[in-house]
């Protein structure tokens, strides 16, 4: 019988484009994990987990989790890894911890996701040739293809099979930009309205600026403990993994992508998750979902591929309310990327976290999931969308 | 109170000034070659030369399995549907349609970023699908449908290295 394993809290940096290097970051986030949690130190931690993406681009570092552990005076006596799976890389570390836990092999994980990617508009190019190297360099990166323009071409090709609309574009940038105006991290905190995100530049058409989430720094902990570590603490909110699905479909070039409208691998991520967790129906059993919403389009087709509505239809499910805090499933509650920007390594730490806040109520009440929420989901696509990654968390456990 | 030196006393306790030089990095850093996007596409460097051979003598090409028959894009050296290595290279169509296609405004990457905005997209070939930039039209003359023919530009770059590469055009 594998061990159960808990997130019993965690801290965040603030995200954005940061008068810091990666090793700041990495100590800010630390501190922050370590300051929340009473009675786990540094010492205590066995297994180190640090999603970072691309630190060798960005901050010309590599072997970043010794490193971390040496920053924050951890002796990582059972386990060390850094995990890269593009913008999933932080789910991907609180996996491995999971497991690890899980395995019977530690009791007490620190999982930090730390990103530097804000250069300056200086080196903007630098930072699009990075995000461009995810896909197939030679005959994808060649092309000029980044995120803004991959994924532009998803929503076309979604409006042009389905009738989803720019404006039901809009509305899921709207939505999450306005709940991260009530988070105290998020990169940015400022309202908007559809007719700002319609009005907003045309970045790559029919994407606008304000349907694409942001080039940040941040960097963002948690500790996961084993069950029995959690009692042993005392801890007075638990956020237990569940379930735990990935998938991966034998391309990661665009070249060799069968849709640009579907995920099914985020259906079957999903579904493996839930047969884990005994959900038989997620918009039921699912009260909070912290999705990938890294532009606008994604979470419409992560409405339909996570079974919260059939496919096509994900534009009429957020037009008709049903992903706000106190519709069907509450989506994106934190902001999103498209609020909270997207500093890759750290997003789906994150995400989890915010699980973890909203379980605790330690969240500001206006956006506060309604009904004291007791289930989550995170969910994480990487690269051209080859890749999904979702799990699910409760307050009580199995 | 402390033996330590404060800040601004920079006198050693043997009376000498701490010792400083200025030295020099160069001020600019030529873009690597490793930097810009086209690989080095002669036998030496990659066991697809023959892809980029045919296209520079202006035949689209891209291997298919003598095995069990898969077609590849992008070409292999070994097929990903049974492993087998016993590949040939076969011609491509030099026309199809965009399957879409959005224009890059933003910044784009190294080597690039002088050329926006321009045109990318996805052109259905038929037997394939494949990325590929659009020259020779913006964002406003195309639709999803639109007729498309091959174009290869010739890479006049930081190499001696004659590299060609493919790119679409609205027929």
């Amino acid at each position: 019988m594998p061990q159960n394993a808990a997130i019993v809290g965690g801290g965040t940096t603030e995200w954005g484009a940061r008068d810091a290097t990666w090793k700041d970051l990495a100590q800010e986030a630390g501190k922050a994990t370590f300051d929340d949690v009473d009675g786990i130190e540094p010492d205590d931690v066995e297994g180190l987990f640090v999603g970072a993406v691309q630190p060798e681009r960005f901050a010309f570092q590599s072997h970043v989790a010794p490193l971390t552990a040496e920053l924050l005076g951890i002796n990582a006596n059972k386990m060390i890894a850094r995990t890269e799976l593009a913008c999933a890389s932080g789910q991907a570390a609180l996996r491995y911890a999971w497991l690890a836990i899980a395995a019977g092999q530690l009791d007490v994980a620190l999982v930090l996701g730390v990103e530097k990617m804000n250069l300056g508009q200086e080196y903007m190019p630098e930072m699009q040739s990075n995000m461009t190297n995810v896909l197939d360099r030679e005959f994808d990166g060649v092309n000029g293809l980044n995120g803004p323009s991959h994924f532009a071409q998803f929503a076309q090709r979604h409006m042009h099979e389905h009738g989803t609309t720019r404006e039901q574009l809009a509305m899921v940038s709207a939505k999450n930009k306005n709940h991260a105006a009530e988070t105290d991290f998020a990169q940015y905190r400022k309202k908007v309205d559809v007719d700002d995100v319609l009005d907003s530049y045309p970045i790559a058409p029919p994407l606008n600026l304000l349907d694409c989430s942001g080039i940040t720094d941040g960097a963002t902990g948690l500790l996961l403990v084993s069950e029995e570590k959690a009692d042993e603490i005392g801890a007075e909110t638990a956020a237990y993994i569940t379930g735990s699905g990935q998938s991966c479909m034998a391309g990661n070039s665009i070249n060799n992508l069968p849709s640009m409208t579907t995920w099914p691998q985020a259906r079957e991520a999903s579904q493996e998750a839930y047969e884990q967790a005994g959900i038989d129906d997620p918009l039921r059993d699912i009260d909070v979902a912290e999705v990938h919403d890294c532009f606008s389009i994604s979470e419409i087709i992560e409405y339909e591929q996570l079974g919260f509505c059939e496919p096509g239809e994900g534009g009429q499910f957020v037009e008709d309310g049903r992903s706000q805090l106190d519709g069907d499933v509450a989506v994106n509650p934190r902001g999103g990327l498209l609020g909270c920007g997207h500093p890759l390594g750290a997003t789906g730490v994150s995400q989890a976290l915010e699980v973890y806040r909203q379980f605790a109520g330690a969240v500001p009440s206006a956006r506060a999931v309604a009904g004291d929420p007791e289930t989550g989901l995170i969910h994480n696509l990487s690269g051209s969308g080859s890749v999904h990654s979702v799990m699910t968390l409760a307050r009580d456990p199995q | 109170m402390s033996d330590h030196p404060s800040n601004d006393d920079h006198v050693l306790p043997d009376g000498g000034e701490v010792p400083r030089e200025t030295i020099s990095i160069p001020s600019e850093v030529e873009l690597p070659r490793l930097l810009d996007f086209y690989e080095l596409q002669d036998a030496e460097h990659t066991q697809i030369h023959e892809f980029y051979e045919n296209l520079r003598d202006g035949r689209f090409t891209t291997t298919e399995c003598r095995e069990c028959g898969e077609l590849h894009f992008p070409p292999r050296i070994v097929c990903p549907e049974c492993t087998s290595d016993d590949l040939e290279y076969v011609d491509l169509p030099h026309e199809g349609e965009m399957y879409s296609f959005t224009e890059v405004r933003g910044t784009s990457a190294i080597g690039m970023n002088e050329d926006t905005p321009f045109v990318a997209g996805v052109v259905d070939l038929g037997q394939i699908r494949l990325s590929a930039r659009v020259d020779d039209a913006s964002y406003e003359d195309l639709e999803i449908g639109s007729e498309v023919r091959l174009k290869i530009v010739e890479i006049d770059g930081p190499t001696d290295q004659d590299r060609v590469f493919y790119r679409f055009t609205p027929v």
